[in-house]
Order: structure tokens, then C-alpha cells, then sequence
């Protein structure tokens, strides 16, 4: 067997996952990408809007994206009973929500590609999705804090800020314990002075790893 | 990481252990979690396909909120009972499944993609037949499950498995090429033979686009698993037979790959060409959705 860079790295990504139809690409493959943007975004909106490129501008409404992107968005598993009137759900909270059908070609390159908007009055946040098959995804880019984040693959993916080095000596070791890490990138931001790294992993961790890296970050996003 | 059906055939031979065991033994590895955890997280997929393999045939059946399909699988049903089918009751019943798995998608119910939605009935068109034929027990068919998914892995790491990148190949294509290899395994064939039914099952779907009416995974959608998951079943017979496909899988799938590349944009899930194009399926689209469909909403 050979260490190599996939997309699909469990038989899970095949096998499942376990959803509410119609289509695993343009439904649940859009709550992932809803539920990337709610994990970078760490907030409520009070508005969200989603740009849709080829495929997805196409046919967003027969697959049903637009509830599922904002299932994710809420915070939905893509079997949860609530999936197909998550977009009432939202409105009924108060969050103006809009799809935009771009004529366009896909910023990010792929035909499944959705450009999520999440914003409040304190703060604003965008990323960019796309949805390989399957319900697997890739997060493409990420706009957020002054920072503008290229990731190169399929989640899971990890953003950390660290308080000392030291911190981060440890977090580095910790986490090649837990799973191979494929890349690591770092991004210097428009706002605030911190560096910020992005690491690309193989596996997908568990609660407790998630939490135990955490602590030594003085920012963490999971996705 | 298994990244080839030579590799995953050549392991199968040489540690003497059938490439369901090897899979589940890369998951392990990979996932930190045990073997339980693991197998539990298959049977929960298990359950979830019979469930709507069962749904979508029982009484009526499921119709979904466009009224394109629907009641299709419960149809099959009835006709069973009461009629001597041309192609057999285990093909006709192989098809009720899929079908009805696919119309519970469309339903929007709960399903397990496999490895998509669009193609979800495949697997279970094929599986729950073999149960019958086979007398498979829960533990046969959660096996089946785990050696679809190493076949399916390298295609969707190797290729693609979405229609909008690859066309319907990549989807119920892909999908019936592991159901073929899964269902040699289960009729105690070789590893060498899982791939000849895969290569076979694959090669025979070669090109198919990715055409949904109105852009829903509706038609042809729900009728392409019947043909995904007969086209499984004739093609491990083939292969247990003795049959082989000349062309080794690895390249068959690497056809697929430029094949799907090589689609136009119409034929790739944007419900513009193909069955999506004709003048019946422009109506129902302008019937579902209106005449100002490329307008921002």
C-alpha cells in the first residue's frame, strides 16, 4: 500500500452517506459546504447569500440545493427531517436569504460550485465550495478576518492561530499522531498581525482529538 | 492506500483473504477505530437500504412532490404476482428494488448514496436479490458493502463519480461495476474474477450522459439504476462463468475518465441536453419551474 493524496479517503465517502434525497452532489454535498461555512463563520447570520455557478446555477432547484445549503448553514445533518424546509426555517429566524444564479464560469473551477456570503452586523465571512460527487466537497477559498485561504483539497481541514510557538511545536506533533497531515500552508492576513496555518488532513478526527488540539490554539476552526 | 484493482486482485492472492477483509482493514488503519466501529457504521447503511427498498414498493408506493415518478417500483411488484416475466422474477425483483430504492430518493426519504444518490438503487437492486438467490446472511451483506467500496474508492479517486464531471457513467456506471465485484465476492468467486465483472459491467455503460430532466434526479435517473443493477447481475454471472473482458479494469476505468473529460457541458447534470433537451422534457421542466428559470431569484 502506498501513502497517497485522495479525495475520497474513507469507504464512507462511498458507502453513504446516509441522506434525504435527491442527489448527494447538489444536496448533500451542499449541506457540507452549508456546514463548512457555518464552522468558519462561528456565528449567527442575520443574512446569507449564495452565488451559484454551471451546474449548480443550472439545476439548484430541482436537486433542492438551496434548502440543503442552508440545512448546512443551520447546522443540519444531511438525514435530518428538517432538511427540505430549512430555508422557512431561516427566514423564520429573521436571516434574509437570496440565491444568485451566475452566468459565469466557476471561480474555483468546478461545474458544483456554490459561493457562500454569511454576514451580521459585527462581521462578514465568504467561502467558496464545490461538490466533487458523492457528497464529498472541497473548500476552495475562504475569506474571513483579513485573510484570504486556499485550501487544496477535500476536508477535513484545519485553521489555527497560536499564542506561542511553543504551542505550536506541540499542536504540530499532536496532531501527525492523529492523522497524516498532506499540507500545510500559512497565510499572513490584511487585519490582524497573526500568521494563521491551514493544515490538510487525511482523516477525519474525533471529538476528544478535536478539542485536546484546540486548547492549544488561541483560534481553531475544524471543518 | 489500495489505488489500483491490480494492487487490491494481487493482495487478495497473496495474504489469502478475500478484498472485503482487506478493505475493512485499510478503514481501520486509516480511521484509528476498530473493527466494530467500523463494521456497526456499514450495518447502519444496511438497514437504511432495506428500509427503502421496502418503502418504495409497499402498497402504492412513494411519488415525488413533481409527479415525474413514482409508484413504479410497487407496480413491478404487483406484476410479479400475477405475471410470467420475460426476464425471470429475480431480475424483475432486482429492478423493483432499485427502482424503489431510487423513488424514495426522488421522494425525497431518506436513502444511503451508493456512491451517489442519483445512482443509490444499484447496490441494492443487486444486493437484496442475492440475499434471496444466495441465502446471504446480515454479515454476507455488510461484507457486499465493504467490497463495493473498495472497488468504488478507486474509481472515485482514480476517475470521478459524479455526473456533472463524468456523465452518468461515473454514477450508475460506477455503481454497477461495484455491484458486479461485490457480487462475485458473495457467490464465492475469486478476486480476479470481481474484477473481470467489474471491468465487464463498467465497459458495457461506457459514455452514458448525465441528461435529468428539469435538472431533477428523477428521469431517467430512477430507471438507469434498473439498468445499473441488471447490467451487475449479468455481468458477474459472465465473470463466474469464466468470462473475461480483455480490457484489465484499471484501464477500463481510465476510459471512463477521458470518456467522461471528454462529455460536453449539455451532458454533464445541467439538464440542458439529452432527455432534457427534447421538447416533452423542456415542457416539464417549464411546467415545474416556469419560463424564467436562468433569472436570479
Amino acid at each position: 500500500m502506498t501513502a497517497t493524496t485522495v479525495n475520497y479517503k474513507s469507504v464512507f465517502d462511498i458507502i453513504g452517506p446516509i441522506m434525504i434525497g435527491p442527489s448527494s452532489s447538489h444536496t448533500a454535498g451542499a449541506v457540507a459546504i452549508g456546514k463548512a461555512a457555518r464552522e468558519v463563520y462561528r456565528d449567527d447570520p442575520t443574512k446569507i447569500v449564495i452565488h451559484y455557478y454551471e451546474s449548480f446555477a443550472e439545476t439548484h432547484k430541482g436537486h433542492g440545493t438551496d434548502y440543503a445549503i442552508i440545512s448546512g448553514i443551520l447546522g443540519f445533518a444531511p438525514d435530518d427531517a428538517r432538511v427540505p424546509d430549512a430555508v422557512n426555517i431561516a427566514e423564520e429566524r429573521g436571516i434574509s436569504v437570496s440565491f444568485i444564479e451566475e452566468q459565469t464560469d466557476s471561480p474555483i473551477h468546478h461545474p458544483n460550485t456554490a459561493v457562500v456570503e454569511l454576514s451580521n452586523d459585527k462581521h462578514a465571512i465568504e467561502l467558496s465550495g464545490c461538490s466533487i460527487g458523492g457528497g464529498t466537497i472541497e473548500v476552495r477559498n475562504i475569506k474571513m478576518e483579513g485573510y484570504d485561504i486556499s485550501p487544496t483539497g477535500t476536508l477535513p481541514v484545519i485553521l489555527a492561530i497560536f499564542k506561542t510557538p511553543e504551542d505550536q511545536d506541540k499542536f504540530n506533533k499532536d496532531l501527525a499522531e492523529m492523522s497524516i497531515i498532506n499540507k500545510t500552508q500559512k497565510y499572513l492576513g490584511s487585519q490582524r498581525k497573526d500568521m494563521l496555518l491551514e493544515y490538510e488532513l487525511d482523516t477525519r478526527l474525533k471529538a476528544d482529538q478535536i478539542k485536546a488540539l484546540s486548547a492549544l490554539t488561541d483560534e481553531m476552526i475544524y471543518m | 492506500m489500495y489505488m489500483s484493482i491490480e494492487e487490491l486482485v494481487a493482495d487478495s492472492v497473496s495474504k489469502k483473504q478475500p478484498i472485503s477483509e482487506l478493505i475493512i482493514n485499510q478503514e481501520c488503519e486509516k480511521s484509528h477505530s476498530s473493527r466494530e466501529e467500523v463494521w456497526h457504521e456499514m450495518e447502519k447503511n444496511l438497514e437504511v437500504m432495506r428500509a427503502a427498498v421496502e418503502k418504495g414498493a409497499h402498497g402504492k408506493g412513494v411519488f415525488s412532490k413533481t409527479g415525474l415518478t413514482g409508484g413504479e417500483a410497487a407496480m413491478l411488484r404487483k406484476y410479479r404476482k400475477n405475471h410470467v416475466t420475460l426476464s425471470g422474477d429475480s431480475m424483475v425483483e432486482a429492478v423493483q428494488n432499485a427502482i424503489a430504492t431510487n423513488e424514495v430518493n426522488a421522494s425525497m426519504g431518506v436513502i444511503c448514496a451508493t456512491p451517489t444518490a442519483g445512482s443509490t438503487g444499484t447496490l441494492p437492486g443487486v444486493l437484496f436479490i442475492l440475499e434471496k438467490r444466495l441465502g446471504l446472511s446480515d454479515e454476507d451483506m455488510v461484507r457486499f458493502l465493504f467490497t463495493a467500496s473498495a472497488f468504488g474508492m478507486i474509481v472515485a479517486n482514480k476517475a470521478m463519480i459524479a455526473g456533472a464531471t463524468g456523465g452518468c457513467q461515473a454514477e450508475v456506471g460506477s455503481a454497477s461495476a461495484m455491484g458486479a465485484a461485490a457480487a462475485v465476492e458473495a457467490a464465492g468467486g475469486s478476486a480476479q474474477q470481481s474484477a473481470e465483472a467489474f471491468a465487464m459491467a463498467m465497459s458495457n455503460l461506457l459514455g452514458l450522459v448525465c441528461d435529468p430532466v428539469a435538472g431533477l434526479v428523477e428521469l431517467p435517473c430512477v430507471k438507469r439504476n434498473a439498468v445499473g443493477a441488471g447490467n451487475a447481475l449479468i455481468a458477474a454471472d459472465m465473470a463466474l462463468a469464466g468470462c473475461t473482458n480483455k480490457i484489465p479494469a484499471d484501464e477500463v476505468i481510465q476510459a471512463m475518465k477521458t470518456v467522461g473529460e471528454g462529455l460536453p457541458k449539455a451532458l454533464r447534470e445541467t439538464g440542458l441536453g439529452g432527455l432534457a433537451g427534447t421538447p416533452t422534457g423542456k415542457a416539464m421542466k417549464e411546467r415545474i419551474f416556469g419560463k424564467n428559470e436562468h433569472v436570479a431569484s
